[in-house]
C-alpha cells in the first residue's frame, strides 16, 4: 500500500527555469528586443515564435511583466519616431506644405495632386506594417497581455492594501492599443518640418479633402488609396477607451469633412441657380446626391453618408429649391406647360427629400393650375358674351354675327367648351401626377385641391356641368360604345366632385333633365340611370332621391297612359271623335317647381282649353281621381306637346293638309281660329283673353307660329319680329312647307340652353330658400338628437352635415336659428357661452 | 502509446478515418503554410502530428501558427515547445483531440487525467493559453 501510494504521488512539476534573476531579466529582454527589431523591419520568418512566447513567459514568471510592458512601449515608440516618422515625413514634398491659395492654377494641382498620392501611399503603407508588426507583437506577448496582468491582480487581491494598484493595472491598456496610440501621437501629429505647426495629419487632412475636391470637379483618382486612409483614421481612437465616438475619423476627420462640403455646396447652389435652369438644377443635384453617396459607401465611411446627404438637402435642395420651382422660363411651370416629365420628376424627388409636404412643388403647381382654370374660365366668359367682344374683334365677324342671332346658345356651347377644357386640363395633370410624382397622396389632394378652387371661382360652373351632361345625354352618345359613355359620365362625375354647391348642381341638373323626359329628347334611358347611378356613388344617395323619384313618375305615367287607353276604348262613345292622351302624372316636390308654379306674387289663372281638350281633361281626372282618391291635378299645359291635323284652303280652292307638331300653347291658338272666318283676325290682347296662357309663353308661342320663317301657320300685322299687344293675327292659308309632318318648335323653349341674367337670379333667389329650409332641418335634426348644444358646437356640426351638399353661409345659419327660436323649436338656455335647447 | 526517445509518431484518434493515408499526405504538405495537420515537437524531442484544427484550440499554438504574422512556426507548420516534456504532450494532445472531438456534445465526461501529471498539465495549460 505505501509503494503504490508512493508511485501515485503528485510529481511536482518541473522548473524548466532556474529562479529569477535580474541578469536573467535582461538577458531574455536582449533576446526579445532584438526579436522585437527584427518584426518591426520584417524579418519575422527567422524568428521563432516559441523562442520569443518563451523569453516573455520568462519574464513574467519572474514577476517583471510591468517592466516588460514599459520595455516594449519604449522600443516601439524610438522605433516610430526614429524610422516611421522620418519615412513619411520625408514623403511630404513642399507643395503639400503650402497654404492653399484659393485659385488652384491647373499645373498646381496636378503637381500637388502627385505628391499627395505619393504622400498618402508611404503614409498607408508604413500605416500597415505597424499594424501587421503590432499584431505579431501582441500575438507573442500574449503571455504578458492576457496571462501576467490577470494572474498578477489575482495574486495581488490577497492584499488589501494594494487595491489601489490592482485596479490601475486592470485599466492598463493592451499594448496593441498603446502601440496605435504611439502611432498617432508619434506619426500622425509630428510636425512635418522642425519648428512647423502643421503636423502630419493636418497634411493627411487636407491632401484627402483635396482629392475628393478633385472627384467633385470630375477627376478620376485613386479611390482605395483614400479608403485606406481613412480606414486608418478609423482604427485610430482618440484615447485609450476605444469608443466608437473616439474614433480619429469622427472627431476630426469628419467634422473638416462635412465643413468644406458645405461650402463647396454652398458655392455649387449659388452657381447652378445663377445658369438659371431648372431642370439642369435638379439633374446636377441628383447626380450630386448619388456620388456623394456612392462616395460615402467606397471611399470614406458609411457612417457619414447620413450625414453629408443632410448638407446637400440643407445647402442645395432646401435653401434653393423655392427658386429652383419659381425659375422664369425653366421652373416648374415651364415644366408643367411643356409636359416636362422627366424634370418634374425629379424636382419632385428633390423636394420630397427636404420637405414631406413638398410645399415649394405643390405651391407651384397650384399657382399653374389655378392660372390655367381661370383662363379657361374667362374664355368660357369671354365666348358666351360674344357680342361685347364684337366690336373688338374684327378677326373673327362671321362668328360673332352668329353669336349675335343665337346668344343664348352660344353659351351652351361656351359651357361644354369649358367643360371639356377642363377635363383635358384634368387629364394632363393626371398623366403628371402619375408619372412624374409617383402618385404621391398629399399631392394628389392638393391638385384636386386647386381645381376645386378654380372651378368653384366660377359662379356658373354647377349649370355648365349641368348642361354638359344634357348635352351628352341627348346628342354626345349617340353612336357611342358603352365604355365610352362610361368614361364620359365619369369625367363629368369628377368634376362634380370638386363643385361645392352641390345642391345648385341639382337644380340645374333637375330642371334639364326634366326636359328631356317630358320632351323625350334622352336618347338613352340606360345612359341616364348610369348617370344616376354614378351620382349616388359620389355624392350620396340623398342627392339622387328626388331624381330618381322623377324616373319613377315617368314610368308610373307611362303605365297610367295605356290604362286610360284601355278605358276609354271601353267606355267611351265609339263616335265622337278620340284624342289621343299621352299624360305624365309628376309629384309636384320632386320635379323643379318654376316650369309649373306661377311666378310669385300673381295668381295665374289655369290656361283655358278649348271644348274638346277640355272634355278630355275632365274625363282623365274622373278616371285618375276614382283610382286616387284625394289627390289634386293641376294641369301644366307649359310643357305638353300636341300632334293636330291643319287644314289649309288655297286661294286655288284646293286644300292641302299638314300634320303639325307644336306645342299645347299653341295647340290652344290655333284651335281659336277654327272657328273664325279666314278674313277676320285675333289680337294679341284678345288670345290672351280667350286662352289666358302666360304672357311669357304666349309671346313665344307666337313668335314661333307667325315670325318664324318655315312655320308661319299664322300671319302677323305688321309684320315685325316682336310680339306688341296691338298685332293682329290672321290664319294663313298659303302656309307651304316641303314635308307633310312639320315641326314646329317653341322660340327658345324647346332645348336646355345657359340661363340668361333673371333666370339665373331666379334660381338663385329659389336656392336660398331651398338651403334656407335644407339648414332648418339640419338644425333641428341635430338638436332633437342633442337636447342641449353650444352655439359653436352647433355651428361645426350643420357645417359638417351640410358640407357634402354645399357650403352655407353662417349669417343664413345664424338667421335661421333665430327664426327657429322665435317659431319655438329652440330656446336660449345659457348665455355664457351661448346655449341652446331643443324644444319638444 | 509511447514508444520511447526520439520517434515520430502520428496521434491517431481510431474514429477519424482521415487519417488513414496520413504519412504520406503530412510529408507532401509539409512546406506550404496552410497543411491540414500540424508537427508539436516537445523539448526531448518526440513529435506529434496533429489535426491543425485540434492544434488552434490553444491560444499560443493559434497565434503561433497565424498564416498572416511570418514567424518561422507559421511557415514550417512545426512548433517545437521547448517548455513541454513529451509525456505532458502526449497528455496535451490527448486534451486537443478530446477537445476537437466533443466540442458541439454537452454533458461530456471528464477526461481521464492521472494524479501525478495534474500540475505539469496545469503549467501546461497555462503556457499554451488553453
Amino acid at each position: 500500500m505505501a509503494a503504490m501510494r508512493a508511485r501515485n504521488k503528485i510529481r511536482a512539476p518541473r522548473r524548466g527555469f532556474p529562479s529569477a534573476k535580474t541578469d536573467d531579466f535582461e538577458s531574455s529582454w536582449k533576446v526579445l528586443s532584438a526579436s522585437l527589431t527584427e518584426i518591426n523591419t520584417k524579418n519575422a520568418s527567422a524568428l521563432s515564435f516559441e523562442e520569443i512566447y518563451r523569453s516573455a513567459y520568462r519574464i513574467v514568471l519572474m514577476m517583471r511583466g510591468d517592466d516588460l510592458y514599459e520595455n516594449v512601449k519604449s522600443l516601439e515608440e524610438d522605433w516610430l519616431r526614429n524610422n516611421i516618422q522620418q519615412q513619411v515625413t520625408e514623403s511630404i514634398s513642399t507643395s503639400l506644405i503650402r497654404p492653399q491659395g484659393v485659385v488652384e492654377m491647373q499645373d498646381q494641382s496636378n503637381e500637388r495632386r502627385a505628391a499627395g498620392e505619393k504622400f498618402l501611399s508611404v503614409l498607408k503603407e508604413r500605416w500597415e506594417d505597424h499594424q501587421l508588426c503590432m499584431g505579431m507583437i501582441t500575438d507573442v506577448l500574449m503571455y504578458m497581455v492576457s496571462g501576467s496582468i490577470a494572474t498578477r491582480a489575482g495574486r495581488r487581491s490577497n492584499s488589501p492594501s494594494q487595491d489601489r494598484i490592482i485596479s490601475a493595472d486592470r485599466t492598463k491598456p493592451s499594448i496593441y492599443v498603446v502601440a496605435m496610440a504611439l502611432f498617432r501621437d508619434h506619426v500622425l501629429r509630428a510636425a512635418v518640418r522642425a519648428e512647423s505647426e502643421t503636423t502630419v495629419y493636418d497634411i493627411l487632412e487636407s491632401t484627402i479633402l483635396f482629392m475628393v475636391q478633385l472627384e467633385r470637379n470630375g477627376h478620376i483618382i485613386e479611390r482605395p488609396l483614400i479608403r485606406h486612409c481613412i480606414q486608418m483614421l478609423e482604427g485610430l481612437y482618440e484615447n485609450m477607451d476605444e469608443e466608437e465616438g473616439a474614433k480619429l475619423y469622427h472627431s476630426m476627420f469628419e467634422p473638416a469633412f462635412l465643413r468644406t462640403s458645405t461650402k463647396f455646396y454652398q458655392g455649387e447652389g449659388k452657381r447652378l441657380l445663377e445658369i438659371g435652369d431648372a431642370s439642369t438644377f435638379c439633374r446636377i443635384t441628383s447626380q450630386r446626391i448619388a456620388e456623394e453617396q456612392e462616395r460615402c459607401r467606397y471611399v470614406l465611411a458609411s457612417a457619414t453618408e447620413t450625414k453629408i446627404l443632410h448638407i446637400l438637402d440643407d445647402e442645395l435642395i432646401r435653401k434653393n429649391i423655392e427658386e429652383v420651382v419659381k425659375l422664369e422660363g425653366t421652373g416648374v411651370r415651364h415644366m408643367l406647360d411643356h409636359n416636362q416629365l422627366d424634370g418634374l420628376r425629379n424636382v419632385y424627388q428633390l423636394n420630397a427629400r427636404v420637405d414631406p409636404k413638398k410645399d415649394a412643388l405643390v405651391r407651384a403647381i397650384n399657382k399653374r393650375i389655378v392660372e390655367l382654370g381661370k383662363e379657361i374660365n374667362a374664355s368660357a366668359l369671354t365666348s358666351s358674351q360674344g357680342q361685347a367682344l364684337s366690336g373688338k374683334s374684327a378677326e373673327e365677324p362671321k362668328k360673332t354675327e352668329k353669336s349675335k342671332e343665337k346668344p343664348v346658345n352660344q353659351q351652351t356651347v361656351s359651357a361644354i367648351q369649358w367643360v371639356d377644357d377642363i377635363l383635358a386640363l384634368k387629364r394632363q395633370f393626371d398623366t403628371i401626377w402619375e408619372n412624374a410624382f409617383s402618385s404621391d397622396q398629399g399631392l394628389e389632394s392638393s391638385i384636386m385641391g386647386s381645381f376645386s378652387d378654380f372651378i368653384n371661382i366660377n359662379p356658373r360652373s354647377s349649370e355648365y356641368l349641368s348642361l354638359f351632361f344634357d348635352e351628352n345625354l341627348k346628342k354626345g352618345i349617340k353612336g357611342k360604345t358603352e365604355n365610352e359613355v362610361d368614361a364620359l359620365l365619369d369625367n363629368g362625375i369628377t368634376l362634380l366632385r370638386y363643385i361645392k354647391d352641390k345642391d345648385l348642381f341639382e337644380t340645374y341638373y333637375k330642371k334639364h333633365l326634366s326636359r328631356r323626359l317630358l320632351m323625350k329628347r334622352a336618347s338613352s334611358m340606360d345612359a341616364e340611370r348610369q348617370m344616376i347611378s354614378k351620382m349616388k356613388l359620389e355624392v350620396g344617395n340623398q342627392f339622387t332621391q328626388r331624381i330618381e323619384h322623377m324616373f319613377k313618375d315617368m314610368t308610373v305615367s307611362e303605365d297610367l297612359s295605356a290604362s286610360y287607353k284601355a278605358h276609354i276604348a271601353q267606355n267611351a262613345d265609339p263616335d265622337q271623335k278620340r284624342i289621343d292622351l299621352e299624360i305624365n302624372v309628376l309629384t309636384s316636390t320632386m320635379w323643379p317647381m318654376e316650369m309649373m308654379a306661377s311666378k310669385e306674387g300673381q295668381v295665374q289663372l289655369p290656361c283655358t282649353f278649348p271644348k274638346e281638350i277640355e272634355s278630355l281633361k275632365q274625363s282623365f281626372e274622373k278616371f285618375y281621381l276614382g283610382k286616387h282618391s284625394g289627390r289634386k291635378l293641376s294641369w301644366q299645359a307649359g310643357m305638353g306637346t300636341a300632334d293636330i291635323r291643319a287644314t289649309f284652303r288655297r286661294a286655288s280652292g284646293k286644300t292641302q293638309r299638314y300634320e303639325l307638331n307644336v306645342s299645347t300653347y299653341a295647340l290652344v291658338i290655333l284651335s281659336l281660329f277654327n272657328d273664325l272666318p279666314d278674313s277676320e283676325s285675333y289680337t294679341y290682347e284678345e288670345i290672351q283673353g280667350r286662352t289666358s296662357i302666360p304672357e311669357h309663353d304666349l309671346i313665344r308661342n307666337l313668335q314661333s307660329l307667325a315670325v318664324a320663317p318655315k312655320t308661319r301657320v299664322l300671319k302677323k300685322e305688321p309684320m315685325s319680329k316682336d310680339v306688341k299687344p296691338t298685332d293682329r293675327f290672321f290664319f294663313n292659308n298659303e302656309f307651304q312647307s316641303q314635308f307633310v309632318k312639320v315641326r314646329i318648335g317653341v322660340v327658345s323653349g324647346g332645348s336646355n340652353k345657359a340661363e340668361n341674367q333673371d333666370q339665373r337670379k331666379d334660381t338663385e333667389k329659389k336656392l336660398a330658400e331651398e338651403r334656407g329650409s335644407t339648414i332648418e332641418a339640419a338644425l333641428v335634426r341635430i338638436m332633437k338628437q342633442r337636447k342641449k348644444l353650444i352655439h359653436s358646437q352647433l355651428m361645426t356640426e350643420v357645417l359638417a352635415q351640410l358640407s357634402a351638399r354645399f357650403v352655407p353661409d353662417v349669417n343664413m345659419v345664424k338667421r335661421r336659428i333665430e327664426s327657429l327660436i322665435d317659431r319655438e323649436y329652440l330656446e336660449r338656455v345659457g348665455e355664457e357661452p351661448p346655449t341652446y335647447g331643443y324644444v319638444a | 502509446m509511447w514508444h520511447g526517445p526520439p520517434s515520430r509518431h502520428v496521434y491517431k484518434p481510431v474514429e477519424d478515418r482521415r487519417l488513414r493515408d496520413l504519412h504520406a499526405s503530412t510529408r507532401t504538405s509539409m512546406a506550404s503554410t496552410i497543411s491540414e495537420y500540424v508537427t508539436l515537437v516537445s523539448c526531448d524531442g518526440f513529435e506529434f502530428i496533429i489535426p491543425r484544427s485540434a492544434a488552434c484550440v490553444s491560444g499560443t499554438i493559434r497565434r503561433m501558427l497565424d498564416p498572416s504574422s511570418k514567424f518561422s512556426e507559421a511557415i514550417t507548420g512545426r512548433c517545437t515547445l521547448e517548455t513541454l516534456t513529451g509525456i505532458v504532450l502526449e497528455k496535451v494532445c490527448e486534451y486537443l483531440l478530446f477537445n476537437e472531438k466533443h466540442k458541439d456534445q454537452a454533458n461530456v465526461s471528464d477526461m481521464d487525467i492521472p494524479p501525478e501529471l495534474c500540475l505539469e498539465l496545469l503549467m501546461a495549460a497555462d503556457y499554451l493559453d488553453t
